[in-house]
This record gives C-alpha cells, structure tokens and sequence, in this order.
C-alpha cells in the first residue's frame, strides 16, 4: 500500500540525510521482515496507543544496551552523554528549532506535562500566582494531563478551565469558537489565565487540532504560556516549533516515529520560558538546564534515547522519508475509514483533513454502546474473539442535541483506526467483517461476555 | 593456593584463606535459608556456569566496581528479553492483562524477602533516586500547605549521594526547610563515632524550637562507603521525635540484611540493579502503612493518580517495564547458589575483606573502616606518594587506571585535616567484590598501582582538562 502516490513534493522539513532513489527503497517484504515480530494473526490497527518499532531499530537498540552491560562506566563516561546529543541534535533538525538547548528527551508525554506542570505548582507556592489563576486545557485532555493538573495546579491552589470539543466536529471554526469561549469565561472575575495545554492531535476522541491558530489566538488573549501536547504528532503530522509557536511542545517519538519504548522530545521556546525548569527526579545535574537533567536521572536504561539515528535511516528507505511515510499513512486511513463508513452505514468522526494517521469511525447502533464499560467491553470481545486490536470511544449524547443517527439510532461509539507502515486492507476487513457479524448476530454489547 | 577463588568442585563455596577457620564449602551455612521453588532444587551454580552467565562482561577488563552499576546475568537477560518481545509483539494485550499481575508478583517477592508486612507497602520505582524525589516531594507540599514551619528542619548525612542532596535542595531548601548535615569521620573506627556526630545533628536540628521533619539516612554510604548502624539511628530519631525516617538503602538488598520492621523506618528504598542481579533499572520504596505518610505520589503522573503509591508507580505512561518484571527469574538465578542471597552476601564480603586486606599489605597503606563496618565494598587506601589532592585528581586517576591498564574502579579523594601530617593518605579505592570476580581482578589492580609508584607517577604530572 506504500507505493501509491509521488513523491512529496512540498518537503520544508530538513532531515539530515536526503531520501535514497528509488530503486533502494524498502519493499513489502522488507517491511513485513521488520515487523515479523508483530504477531501475525492480530489486525494491528492501534498504531496510536502504544506505536512500533522496526526490527532494525531494536537491533540498534540491542547493540547499545549491550555495550552498557559490557562496561557501564566506560559507557557512562565515555558515550552516553554524546550518543543523547547526538538524537537531540536530530530532533531539533526535524522540529525546526533554533537552539539544541531547547530539545530535552524525556520518557514519554506524560513526563513532560508534569515538568511543565510542577513548575506552574511552585508559581503558586511561591507566590507568583495568585489563587484562582487559571490553567486552561482541552476537555477530552489526555487523562495523565488532567490528572497532572490536579496534582499540580489545583492541589496548589489554581483553578481549571475545560474547553468543550464539538464531537463528531465538522470544521476547525467549531473549535476556534469553543476556545475563544472558554478563554472569556476563563478572564472573567480578573482571573489570569497562566498555562493553556492544547493538544495537537487529541487522543479520544481523535482529531487534529489547528494549533498554529489556537495558539495565536492564546497570545493575543494574554494568555501567559501555551504548552502543547503533541504526543501523536511526530511521524503523523508536520511538526514546526516556530510555526506553531507555543512555549512548550512534546511528542512521543515510540508513537508514529519507530523508536523503541520509550522515549519523546519536550522542546522549551529559549526566549519564553525560563530556566526554572526542571525534571522531578533530582540528580547530580540539577540546575544544569532541562537537557541535561533528563539526560541522567539515575541509572537506568537510556537506550531507547539513543537510538534516534537508527530511526532516521529507517525512515529515509522509505520514498519520501517521513513526509512520505505521513502522506500515505494519512491517505489510507482515510480510506480505509470511507470503506468502513460504507459497510456499516455510520460516519467519520471528523472531516478528512482534520485527522492525520488515525481517524474515528462510527460503529452501528445497534450494538447499543452506552457507556465506557460498554467500550471496553466490545474492545475485548474484538481482541478475545476476532483478533482485532482497536480502541473504542464511547460518545455521550450531549443534553438538548441531536446525535448523528444511522438507519437504526444514534450512533454512540466510535472505533479510532490507525495506519501504519505495516498495516494491509485485510486488518481493516477483518474490523469490517467482525463489527459484521455482531450486528448480524443481534450482539449489543451488554450481551458480550469479557474471555 | 588456588590462583582463583573458586574452587574446582561442583559447589560455589570457595576456600578462602587465613580469614575463615574451615572451608566454607562443607554446604552448611549460618544464615537460614529461604525456601526454594522447586521441590526439587535446581543444581547449584559451577565457577563456569558463572563465566557463562557474565559472559557479556568485557573480559579485559578488572570491573572491581559492581557498586556504581551493578550487573545482570544473562539467564536474567534473557528472561528480560522475552518480556520485551511479549510487549512489542501485541503492546495492548501486555498492557491489559499481563503487567499488574507481574508488577504485583515482583513486589509480592520483594515483600516477602524485605518483611515487610503488606505488599500494599512496596512500590517498584526506577531507581533510589527516583523514590527520593517522591518522599521528598511530600516534605514539600508539607512546607507548600503549611503543615511545617519555614525553618523546619530535614537532617541527613554528609556523605549522603550527591543526587540525593541536590533533590533534598530542590524540594526542601527551595520549599523553605533548613538541612542539617551530619560530619562522618572518615576513616572511621567504631559505630559510636557515628552515633554521635548523629545526635548532636539530631539536637541542631530541633534549635529554636523546630521540628525535624524528616532524617535522611543512608544505609551503605556510597563514596566512601562505609555501613551505617541503621537500626539504632532510627530508634535514635524515634526518641528525639522525629517525624519521619527515610533510609537511603541504594546498596541495600543483595548487599547487607534489609528488614522492614527491625529497622522501622517510614521509608526504605534498595536499587535491584546493583546488588540483586536485575538488570537497569529497577528498585524498591518501602512505605510503612501508617497515616503520616498516605499523601505519597510518583512525581510523573498518570490516570492512576490518587489510587496509591504502589499502583501509581506501576504505570508512569508508556515505558519499557520489562526490568521490572523480571524479579521471579533473579530469585531463581539467586537459588542457584549456596545459601542463596545470604551465601552471596556473606561471601562477598568475606572477599572483599581479604581482597581489600591483600592491597593494604601490598600498598603499605589501611582500610578506610573496620571489616565489620563495610559489606560487600571496602575503601583502601591508596599509597600517599601518589599525589592525589583534589575530586579532579581522583576522577583522573580513575580515567588512568581504566585506559591504560584495564582497571575499573571508583577513587575518593579524602582531604587532608587540619593538623594531619604528611604523607597521610588522601586518596581512596572503593572495591567491590561480587560473584564474577576473581583474585586475578584485584592483583591487576595491586600491581597498576605498583607500577605508577614505581613509575613515580603523581597526580600533579597529570594532564589538566
């Protein structure tokens, strides 16, 4: 399914290798090599939670993860330090950001929002916020965040704006609107609004949100810092610092980016944010600048951090590199969620230019999804018994709407497919033909028994 | 005698010279031993299965410094492996049904070997440094809420890890708490030398009517390394009314004996890197259950937010768990020798001892405390005229004895006291001693050092970086 279409021809990005020609590009059966040790009877299709890593970047990471059980010091003294510049150095390239500096490696998203977010805590224990102060995110936030910001924020004192997102949402002005709401709502009483967390791409529900503009729209409301929660971005969409132009922008590089578990950027704006950042596990390094913090924080495993330059040979094998590995990917997912649209009579969670690698698709309504338990319950049942792997949202009718309606009812649950390099048509057939046979068999899903 | 400690029977026990009366090899050990898992035993460990299960290890190298990073057999490797391939193979059913259950059997394990009472009381962490940021976090929120007064105290030890004392400023000092530390002599003689400083610490601390708050004691000191009388520290700070006890146990399981409640500490935290074969990285924080101390978090936060420590810690976001899970196969490696983890305790430090005794005879130089004060690591003293007089000396000394004669081990710099004459010794190598060691390790290491006195090598001819 990768051979589709052209190169891409609007390529901004600079990756420090240029893609080869085109008859030194990975095949099929190169792929399905580096994926063998996926397993092979299950139909894949939730790239978006836990992502993949290509058998070729996990032999990189061996080789590392050797070399520090032959000799740890020697590689504590000697690599590690140069082998994680030289994966940030990488990343600042492909981000478009202006200083090394600005690029720390960390865990994962959820590390990063508590960076942030502890220092937003100190604001208020020291005093430079005032109670009430407010932070304002997205109400379909990723669950770690909202809880980051009760630990962080509202434990300290600060308040907590949610911006309701339309769901199914049909235009990226529905969005603007909500925000632009919830940012007077958030003024009102001569409250200061200190932090906005903005997601690039939400998680569940998936959509892909206009960050460029909702952070302009942050700036010009006062808004003191925008952080935005990028973790699906990398390798799914075109990522530019400077063109979105938040103070704090993270994604997971182990999601859409064939790292290994697991790893993710936090990139800072050097003339925005202050050096008062800092990583929550203390070490030696503390108050040597945010990079340097997270490049020890004890004895651990770094391996995953080290591995950016493998990736980034994996990727160029690929036509187009990784513009063209986001193009394709974006094209088929839409595509493979028209197919099932069609086959279930249901809709799109959202138009196709406001999704990247991952889409929502409604499932009939007649399998009376209700509620979350529902959800995992059918997830299960497609894993149990279909071998299928797709995580299911449940959507609550909002009070006073109308829902979107299919022949037989509202439509309240929504699966969100990925695609990615090793993704084929029968994965999303087999999710096509499983969802089928439910409907057939007059299944709703309080009759499904967890295996 | 045998050129290397390990004898050539089937048995591990090795015949270590003047230091013990009878071989050690009659299978009878001291310490009871725990109950296996097999009803039939598998056989015990031979001198070359253990060449094969560190076989990784670079083989030029002495690595007679186990303390800093540990090591993993490669039956334990693999092991880790298998989890990993579990994981990328299908991430979501790993996630859904294979990692608490083999979270809550490693810590169940863990429970058992440290006796604690509740496997609700063991959270499994990263690393000593990460349970440090979580115990010292509540201290702040404590400063933060106006639970504790500006100027409150926390106490902890000079020789306290470097990591654990910037997190001690981060989350203390910068919240508003005073840190009092406490002077070891070094070299030290007797556990009452530390004791002492200890109270005196403790009676500073509550000046002026403040509170302390927190101890922070270390149960194997790292650099220099020397044991701490724990147990009788913790009752210490019990009569002095202090509200909170956290021993720094980084060296802790594998290496000396760590039980919960004879200690009776709040807080106890263990790296299974370094001394418990695991491999990077994976430890233990130990919380007593008790109303003082429900306010714990992980300072990375996820859904699990506010469902307690243990399971808070079990999931940060996406991550490579596998090294914490594989504790029931580092149970099974350690079952394989004599006496199990007590065999290997009490061996290692037997060695060590010798080995660290074979040097100061060599060098003409001390250990840095008495035997009965160190564990499975001991300080030698390196001779004087090399000229060792600063941190930078020693990390270079360091760089030398690794690039030039394939030597890895960790040098303190002591400095001088007032009063101190010449020619006392300031500098000081910290051997470790582990099961992959062998005597030839420690005569690599006795004979560089020769070679530089002989070559009148100082520090001061070093070049400056």
């Amino acid at each position: 399914m990768q051979h589709d279409d052209p190169r891409n021809g609007e390529s901004t990005h600079r990756s420090s290798k240029k893609p080869k020609i085109s008859s030194q590009f990975i095949t099929e059966s190169d792929i399905r090599d580096e994926f063998s040790h996926h397993h092979p009877r299950v139909a894949r299709i939730n790239n978006g939670s836990f992502g993949s890593c290509p058998g070729s970047v996990l032999a990189a990471q061996r080789h590392w993860q050797l070399q520090f059980l032959r000799q740890p010091d020697a590689f504590y003294f000697n690599s590690l330090r140069d082998g994680i510049t030289a994966s940030r150095k990488i990343i600042k390239d492909l981000i478009n950001a202006d200083h090394v500096d600005e690029v720390s490696l960390v865990d994962n998203a959820t590390t990063a929002a508590a960076i942030v977010l502890q220092r937003i805590g100190r604001s208020f224990a020291e005093g430079k916020f005032q109670k009430n102060d407010t932070v304002l995110m997205l109400h379909c936030a990723y669950e770690a965040v909202k809880k980051s910001i009760q630990a962080y924020v509202t434990r300290a004192g600060g308040s907590v704006i949610e911006v309701r997102l339309p769901f199914p949402v049909n235009s990226e002005e529905e969005i603007i609107s909500e925000l632009k709401k919830s940012i007077d709502e958030g003024k009102s009483n001569g409250r200061r609004i200190r932090l906005a967390i903005i997601d690039h791409i939400t998680s569940m529900p998936s959509v892909v949100i206009p960050v460029k503009e909702l952070v302009r729209i942050c700036r010009a409301e006062g808004i003191e810092q925008v952080f935005v929660d990028a973790a699906h971005a990398i390798g799914s969409v075109k990522v530019d610092v400077k063109e979105v132009g938040a103070d704090f922008y993270v994604s997971n590089l182990h999601k859409w980016f064939f790292c290994p578990p697991s790893v993710a950027f936090l990139y800072c704006n050097k003339s925005t944010t202050s050096s008062d950042l800092h990583h929550p596990v203390v070490s030696h390094e503390y108050g040597n600048g945010l990079p340097i913090e997270s490049s020890w924080t004890g004895t651990r495993d770094y391996s995953s951090q080290l591995v950016v330059p493998a990736v980034l040979e994996f990727v160029n094998r690929f036509e187009g590199g990784i513009e063209g590995i986001m193009k394709r990917n974006h094209d088929q997912v839409v595509k493979m969620g028209k197919m099932l649209v069609e086959s279930w009579g249901t809709n799109l969670g959202s138009p196709p230019e406001m999704s990247a690698a991952m889409i929502m698709v409604g499932l009939p309504s007649r399998l009376c999804l209700n509620s979350e338990k529902d959800a995992l319950k059918l997830r299960s049942h497609l894993r149990d018994c279909y071998e299928v792997e797709v995580p299911i949202f449940h959507q609550v009718p909002k009070d006073g709407e109308e829902g979107v309606r299919d022949k037989d009812g509202f439509i309240t649950g929504y699966v969100r497919i990925s695609h990615q390099v090793y993704n084929t048509l029968e994965d999303y057939e087999k999710l096509r033909d499983a969802i089928n046979q439910l409907v057939e068999d007059g299944k709703t899903c309080k009759m499904l028994f967890k295996e | 005698m045998a050129s290397s400690l390990h004898s050539n029977n089937t048995q591990i026990c090795p015949n270590p010279t003047a230091l013990n009366g009878g071989s050690a090899a009659d299978g009878k050990s001291q310490i009871s031993k725990k109950p296996r898992l097999y009803a039939d035993p598998p056989p015990l460990f031979t001198p070359s299965d253990i060449i094969s299960e560190f076989s990784h290890h670079d083989p030029d190298v002495a690595r007679i410094n186990n303390g800093s990073f540990g090591c993993c057999p490669s039956s334990v490797l693999s092991a880790q492996n298998q989890l990993q391939l579990q994981w990328l193979r299908q991430p979501d059913n790993f996630y859904f049904n294979q990692l608490q259950p083999k979270i809550i059997q490693s810590r169940t394990i863990i429970k058992d070997i440290i006796n604690a009472d509740h496997v609700d009381e063991v959270s499994i962490v990263d690393n000593a440094t990460t349970a440090a940021a979580i115990v010292l976090q509540q201290i702040a929120w404590g400063f933060a809420e106006g639970k504790f007064c500006r100027g409150d105290a926390a106490v902890m030890l000079h020789y306290a890890y470097g990591s654990v004392k910037k997190s001690v400023e981060a989350y203390v000092t910068r919240a508003g708490g005073c840190v009092i530390e406490v002077p070891l002599p070094f070299p030290v003689s007797s556990v009452d030398e530390i004791v002492k400083e200890f109270r005196q610490a403790l009676r500073r601390g509550k000046q002026n009517g403040r509170k302390v708050r927190l101890a922070v004691i270390d149960h194997v000191t790292s650099m220099p390394t020397v044991v701490i009388p724990v147990k009788e520290l913790v009752t210490i700070c019990r009569e002095e009314g202090v509200d909170q006890v956290f021993v720094d146990a980084a060296h802790g399981i594998g290496c000396v004996d760590v039980d919960m409640k004879q200690i009776g500490a709040d807080f106890y935290t263990s790296n299974l890197h370094k001394w418990f074969f695991c491999p990077p990285s994976v430890a233990f924080l130990y919380c007593k259950k008790s109303t003082n101390n429900s306010d714990l978090h992980h300072p990375v936060v996820s859904h699990e937010y506010g469902n307690g420590l243990a399971i808070e810690s079990a999931w940060i976001g996406t991550r490579d768990y596998s090294s914490y899970l594989v504790v029931p196969k580092v149970l099974e490696f350690i079952n394989r020798f004599e006496g199990g983890i007590e065999g290997i305790k009490k061996r290692n430090h037997e060695y060590v001892v010798e080995m660290g005794q074979m040097l100061v005879k060599a060098w003409g130089t001390r250990l840095g405390c008495p035997p009965e004060m160190c564990s499975s690591m001991v300080m030698v003293g390196l001779p004087a005229c090399l000229g060792i007089s600063s941190d930078h000396d020693a990390l270079e000394l360091r760089t030398c004895l690794r690039d030039k004669f394939g030597v890895e081990v960790p040098i303190y710099y002591r400095p001088p006291k007032d009063g101190e004459e010449g020619g006392v010794v300031t500098g000081y190598a910290r051997i470790s001693y582990q099961v992959y060691n062998k005597v030839e390790d420690y005569y690599k290491f006795r004979d560089a050092i020769n070679q530089l006195v002989d070559n009148a090598f100082t520090c001061a001819s070093l070049p400056i970086s």
